[in-house]
């Protein structure tokens, strides 16, 4: 069994975020990078799967500079096999359609029997890229999975609706899914899988090998959220406090209405 | 006419007597060997471990703590009465051995007798008086074992077999004595040094000199057999520890006191990390089980057995002990339980006490390595976050690394990377970087050291987290990681002198880190705080005030320093008023081991335990020393509704509010 998980390295949402100079995406001073959260759930599926079949042939894929790489070895860590690292310094002007088409074109001769990504990436959160890969593969979806299983070439699996409402799915492979959190808690990787993980192939191919699709999106803008109204802190006794709150839902909403 | 007495008297001193009499000594004394060979080799299925290095200082450490029984007498009342019984019985020990010298090698040989005169009026005395205290303590120990029973004090046979028989022993001893006082002495003046065997000759006397006769060569034998079984047993019983627990002294670590041995983590033969079974141990972890005494002082001390945790020192050692030699094959965490390793807070008091030396904490950080490095394991999920946190972001918090040196905007203090000439480099730590509660304590020694006029430098962004959490709770790779980044940075600044506020960092930074290549001074600001003042560059106003003081575990036990800290009260106007533990007996805040990272699920809270005790003392105020301490003891306070009744300060902050 082939199978693929692609990653995408993000910064750590604690960091301290500032919009770059070109002031169409952030600085990349002071920022600690980790993996997305999304792709560690795939990570996870995609080694429990491998450890269920037994044979079964894990690449990680993640697009983005040379630093990139360090993210990449923690899912060789966690348990996959190989790493394909597409070298691109300018992934992040990248569109979700220009990326998935450099998946694509990775995946395209490889035959791999199930892809996993994350739902979406935490810095630019489109959530597209999964989906336009499969679409450009020719191979059905399934997106935002809770509960994933696979037996025989087919897979079961929940998606996660609006309102906590879940839908039960099932195709057959091959196939690509992608990862919401509640799917399975990554694992810690061990120390021996840490220092194999070292030694495992991690081969990088220049993007333009791949014949990266023209972006169809461009970023014009990207800026703080604009500050609003302060909020209001409420100080008295709880009595008071109530009939306060009850003049305020009154005066300016509808919730009493 | 010369004072001394018939050896072998109404025995005889002739073939039938001798040839029995050291037929049975040899078998015993073979018996004690063999079985003690025997035994070795359950210590040898143990790693290999160097514990005869300095053997001139290993002698007289075990010189002295087996002659004087310092550790032993650590306790008082059960702690006395053991030593006295040793002196008893160690005195008669030596006094049968003089008589074996005289009797049967110079006497026999040389003809020289010097038990006679003077010298053998006080033999008698000292021998008389010996056997006596060795009784009354015995008889002790027994009312305290079996009617007193103290709480936690687990009574086995080998407990039983082991009082009757010294008992036995020595109330024989004394009857025979005082048989041959009874048709040999009673009347002359020498019987008056003996005033035991005079009391029991008198007792005697009544029954006529052959019925004493018979009963003395009855009771010699019966005592000589006893002897032997004595002897012939002690390596398959607790009496073994006088052998084990005196050469577990003489195998001591000799320090620096908490050090953990530093994993290879380059090694490329290694198959596994940390301890999976008893033979991932050292030899010295198995020998330390039969060494062990079940006196349970540890249990008595560990905090985790006080608050209803599955954790007790004394049987995880036991428990070690019965894998090596009933089932070495089994798996160490399955065996102990994962709930009996993540429960230590490694707060080092059973160690401390330990009468016998024994090593504890080590073998449960073995033990978690294992789990964590091996299995991916941690105590609970928000260990793991703060594990991903600590790898990402350099704290447990996960916040951002980059705002590190926040905390000292406006303040005089300056990053190393601004300005690198400086008189010392004060290693924040996590806590003081990232806790708001934390971050006065970092503020106020910023202001104390610049009252002092001391020039501070940090590292800002530039600092990590010094490892210590995550080396406790067994992930000794993201430790190396942190110490490593640590180290390059003091070394890239030619840092010479660092302080810290967090006695964890201290403990690392000083003794940890030495072995990955780091060496320069490095000291805790209470230590640093007190050398300013005494040198008078550190000028404190004394304004009184009440307070009790609580010794962190890694100040106190780890490193000694109980004076230093109540130096700077003192000079702050505190009347302290101690708790009822104290100093080296110090009750943990819950927060060592890197139990600050998980959630404590099992059992009482430790930290409303201890401040409980800091209440009970009837200060308004309780002062640490340590940012874990603080944070436990703020959340500890609140959680024994003693919000109002106590409050929790570094001392850090007492001394800012007296700057003169």
């Amino acid at each position: 069994m082939k199978l693929l998980v692609c990653i995408k390295q993000v910064p750590d949402m604690e960091s301290k975020f500032k919009v770059n100079a070109a002031g169409n995406w952030y600085e990349e001073t002071d920022l600690a990078w980790r993996m997305n959260e999304y792709d560690e759930y795939a990570v996870e599926q995609a080694v429990q799967l491998k450890q269920q079949v037994g044979e079964a042939d894990l690449t990680v894929l993640c697009i983005g500079s040379d630093r990139v790489k360090e993210t990449m070895k923690k899912a060789l860590a966690m348990g996959c096999d190989r790493g394909a690292h597409i070298a691109d310094d300018a992934s992040h002007l990248k569109d979700p359609y220009t990326i998935a088409s450099l998946i694509a074109a990775y995946a395209k001769d490889k035959d791999f029997d199930l892809i996993f990504t994350g739902m979406q990436s935490q810095d630019r959160g489109s959530g597209q890229v999964g989906v336009l890969v499969a679409e450009m593969l020719g191979i059905p979806s399934l997106t935002t999975l809770v509960e994933f299983s696979y037996a025989d070439g087919t897979i079961n699996a929940k998606r996660e609706l609006e309102g906590g409402i879940k839908a039960k799915v099932s195709c057959t492979t091959p196939a690509l899914v992608t990862c919401q959190l509640g799917l399975n808690t990554p694992r810690y990787p061990t120390l021996p899988n840490i220092m194999k993980a070292k030694k495992k192939e991690l081969i990088s191919t220049p993007v333009d090998d791949l014949n990266p699709q023209p972006s169809l999106l461009e970023v014009l803008q990207v800026a703080p959220p604009e500050k609003k109204g302060g909020g209001l802190i409420l100080e008295g006794d709880p009595a008071d406090l109530a009939d306060q709150l009850i003049q305020i839902l009154k005066e300016k909403t509808t919730a009493l209405a | 006419m010369e004072y001394t007495r018939e050896i072998y008297w109404n025995v005889g001193h002739g073939a039938i007597t001798l040839i029995p009499m050291y037929l049975l000594s040899l078998t015993a004394i073979g018996v004690l060997v063999y079985a003690f060979l025997q035994r070795s080799k359950i210590y040898k299925q143990g790693q290999t471990l160097n514990r005869t290095d300095q053997l001139p200082l290993r002698i007289t450490t075990m010189i002295k703590n087996v002659l004087l029984q310092s550790k032993v007498l650590n306790v008082r009342g059960p702690g006395a009465a053991h030593a006295l019984f040793f002196w008893g019985f160690f005195i008669l020990f030596l006094g049968t051995c003089l008589i074996f010298l005289q009797a049967d090698f110079t006497d026999l040989f040389f003809g020289i007798k010097f038990l006679k005169g003077s010298f053998y009026l006080f033999f008698s005395l000292i021998l008389d008086i010996a056997g006596l205290i060795a009784i009354i303590m015995l008889i002790g120990l027994l009312i305290r074992r079996y009617i007193v029973r103290p709480a936690g004090l687990e009574n086995k046979k080998d407990d039983f077999i082991m009082h009757g028989l010294l008992l036995l022993i020595l109330i024989s001893g004394f009857l025979i004595e005082g048989a041959r006082i009874a048709v040999t002495e009673i009347g002359t003046p020498l019987a008056a040094w003996s005033p035991v065997g005079l009391w029991v000759a008198k007792a005697l006397y009544g029954m006529g000199e052959p019925a004493v006769r018979v009963l003395h060569s009855n009771l010699w034998w019966l005592h000589l057999f006893m002897v032997v079984i004595f002897i012939a047993i002690i390596p398959f019983t607790k009496l073994r520890h006088i052998f084990t627990t005196s050469a577990n002294y003489l195998l001591t670590d000799l320090g620096p006191k908490g050090r953990v041995p530093t994993l290879d983590m380059e090694d490329e033969e290694a198959e596994s990390f940390g301890a999976a079974q008893i033979t991932d141990m050292s030899w010295k972890d198995i020998f330390d089980a039969d060494a062990c005494t079940s006196c349970k002082r540890c249990q008595d001390r560990c905090p985790a057995w006080a608050t209803d945790k599955p954790l007790s020192p004394m049987k995880l050692v036991q428990q070690l002990g019965d894998v090596a030699s009933q089932n070495p094959t089994a798996n160490l965490a399955e065996t102990i339980t994962k709930d009996v390793l993540w429960a230590c807070t490694t707060c080092r008091a059973c160690q401390e006490i330990c009468p016998a030396d024994i090593e504890h904490v080590n073998k449960i950080i073995d033990m978690r390595r294992n789990l964590v490095l091996m299995e991916g394991e941690f105590p609970g999920e928000e260990v793991t976050t703060a594990m991903e946190n600590t790898e990402v972001n350099g704290n447990p918090f996960g916040l951002a690394f980059a705002s590190r040196g926040d905390w000292a905007a406006g303040l005089p203090v300056v990053t190393l990377e601004e300005n690198r000439d400086v008189d010392v480099l004060y290693f924040v730590g996590c806590y003081a970087s990232f806790d708001k509660r934390n971050q006065t304590i970092a503020k106020a020694f910023i202001q104390l050291c610049d009252a002092a006029g001391v020039k501070v430098g940090i590292l800002g962004k530039e600092e990590k987290c010094c490892g210590e959490p995550m080396r406790k709770m067994g992930n000794e790779y993201l430790y190396q990681m942190q110490a490593s980044d640590n180290i390059e940075q003091f070394k890239n600044y030619g840092v010479t002198q660092i302080v810290t506020t967090c006695p964890h960092c201290f403990n690392t930074l000083n003794k940890d880190y030495r072995d990955l290549g780091l060496d320069l001074n490095v000291t805790h600001y209470t230590e640093f705080l007190a050398n300013l003042l005494q040198q008078g560059q550190l000028k404190i106003q004394s304004q009184p005030f009440d307070c009790t003081y609580h010794d962190s575990c890694y100040l106190g036990r780890y490193n000694d320093i109980y004076q230093a800290p109540r130096t700077l009260l003192q000079a702050a106007g505190a009347t302290l008023t101690e708790m009822a533990k104290s100093g080296a007996e110090s009750f943990c805040c819950s927060a060592g081991g890197g139990r600050i990272l998980a959630d404590e699920n099992i059992g009482t809270r430790i930290s409303e335990k201890r401040a409980q005790m800091a209440a009970d003392t009837g200060a308004p105020t309780l002062i640490s020393n340590c940012p874990f301490c603080l944070t436990m003891f703020e959340d500890g306070i609140k959680g024994a509704e003693l919000d109002g009744q106590l409050q929790s300060k570094d001392l850090a902050e007492i001394l800012v509010e007296r700057l003169a």
